[in-house]
């Protein structure tokens, strides 16, 4: 693939890889790259994805420009103006972009649940494992919070998967709204939710189901849900323990006994 | 440089179904100030809202516009593929769930009745989900021995009296081949289907 680069542009994505991840801004970095490289006053990259459809990038990107696909058909491709850009190096350009969206987008969606955008269990199984280790090595104290949608069956059963789905996406807004900044929040199961809430026991927790609460009835979110919870230190340090302890307490709520 | 925090919420805007380019502009300090969102053939009402609500949890006080591209661009548009994200096959609860991917929504069918049964009414449910209108329903589904594995080949018949649809895939799981081979028969009808 080095071969069909020019040497200056291979260069510059090596320069640019040691301190820019491959992702959404490593596109708009190229482009300024060869803005520079050519004193453009203008740099669209238009790519195409399955998930995403047709996406277009442009240099200062405030300034979106709605006529591109209109002018310009239906392949990704890379426009520049003046068009002083050699064709190789536009197509190096386009397939780096190409390659950036889609691992952004891998990248992403490896991480997070569809549905409803939030992290999935994978992703939080590994917050949760470094939450803990600090935890037993610090002291740190973090609350975890599982989740369970009420009737959630009785709604699919009812009115059907469309609507089930409906609600799970409307909690899981409702949750990434009502956790603070460095907490985490995860769909783990069907109607399972899980939430690690940091530096935070006792009142801080009644607080956070307090907001989660008022934002579902906000959203006309009519189902309702039941908590556990389990802090560490406090009550266990291991991961897997302060699942079990929360699980438990969820079902006691529930009034179905585990053991 | 773009933080990831930025690059997830512009990553965000992008997945909503209709937008095709997104601007984000920044204030003296650099904080987010303006976002642009240019889109096709959807209501600027519904995504100005979708946007909103991504926006409050990224950068609360941030300004949205939303531009709609002309009817000539809509044509342009490059069509999408409808791309397959998950089979499972949960064999505890004996159900299958297949999520599909068109345009930026996320369309989610389940079905019961084993891996092979379930992938294809999982998919074909995944696809009513996302608002095509199949006429077909599953014939038959069956993995066949060859020298290279197990792919599953899967017959659906027409219910508007068209001819039957054949597809057959290969991939880890049954669930998966089976969800795969579906789309391989639906190829044709899916590119053509009004949407």
């Amino acid at each position: 693939m080095a071969g069909d680069y020019e040497p200056w542009l291979f260069q510059a994505m090596l320069d640019e890889l040691k301190h820019n991840e491959l992702g959404i801004g490593f596109v708009y970095s190229l482009l300024e790259l060869v803005a520079q490289r050519y004193g453009l006053k203008d740099v669209t990259v238009k790519l195409v994805h399955d998930t995403t459809g047709v996406q277009c990038f442009r240099l200062g990107r405030l300034n979106v420009d709605s006529d591109i696909l209109t002018r310009h058909g239906r392949s990704a491709e890379v426009i520049c103006d003046p068009d002083v850009v050699p064709e190789n190096e536009r197509n190096a350009i386009r397939t780096a972009c190409q390659l950036s969206l889609s691992l952004h987008l891998a990248r992403y969606s490896s991480a997070h649940d569809p549905l409803t955008n939030i992290a999935n269990r994978r992703s939080f199984d590994t917050t949760l494992e470094a939450a803990a280790a600090r935890s037993s090595r610090y002291g740190w104290p973090f609350t975890l919070v599982l989740a369970d949608l009420d009737g959630s069956k009785a709604v699919n059963d009812r009115l059907g998967h469309a609507r089930g789905d409906d609600l799970l996406r409307k909690f899981g807004f409702a949750l990434r709204s009502s956790v603070r900044k460095g907490d985490a929040a995860a769909r783990i199961g069907g109607d399972e939710f899980a939430v690690i809430l940091s530096n935070a026991e006792g009142h801080e927790v009644n607080g956070f189901l307090d907001r989660l609460s008022a934002v579902l009835a906000s959203t006309g979110n009519v189902i309702g849900f039941t908590a556990g919870t389990a802090s560490s230190p406090r009550d266990s340090v291991d991961p897997t323990e302060l699942f079990r302890i929360a699980d438990a307490r969820l079902y006691a709520k529930k009034g179905i006994n585990l053991e | 440089m773009m933080s990831i925090t930025e690059e997830d919420f512009e990553l965000e805007l992008r997945s909503l179904p209709g937008v095709v380019n997104v601007g984000i502009s920044h204030d003296e300090s650099d904080e987010v100030e303006l976002v642009t969102l240019v889109i096709v053939g959807q209501s600027p009402a519904t995504i100005r809202t979708q946007a909103t609500q991504i926006a409050n949890l990224y950068f609360p006080d941030v300004t949205i516009v939303v531009e709609v591209a002309d009817s000539a661009t809509s044509m342009n548009q490059v069509s999408a593929r409808v791309a397959l994200l998950i089979a499972d096959f949960d064999e505890k609860a004996g159900e299958c769930e297949v999520q599909l991917a068109f345009e930026g929504r996320i369309g989610v069918g389940r079905a019961e009745s084993g891996p092979l049964i379930g992938g294809v009414e999982g998919t074909l449910a995944a696809l009513r989900n996302l608002d095509y209108e199949v006429p077909y329903y599953l014939d038959a589904v069956t993995t066949v021995p060859t020298i290279r594995g197990w792919p599953v080949v899967v017959t659906l018949r027409s219910s508007a009296d068209d001819a039957d649809l054949y597809g057959i895939a290969q991939s880890d799981g049954e669930s998966l081949s089976a969800a795969r081979a579906t789309l391989n028969a639906l190829n044709r009808f899916l590119s053509n289907a009004p949407h």
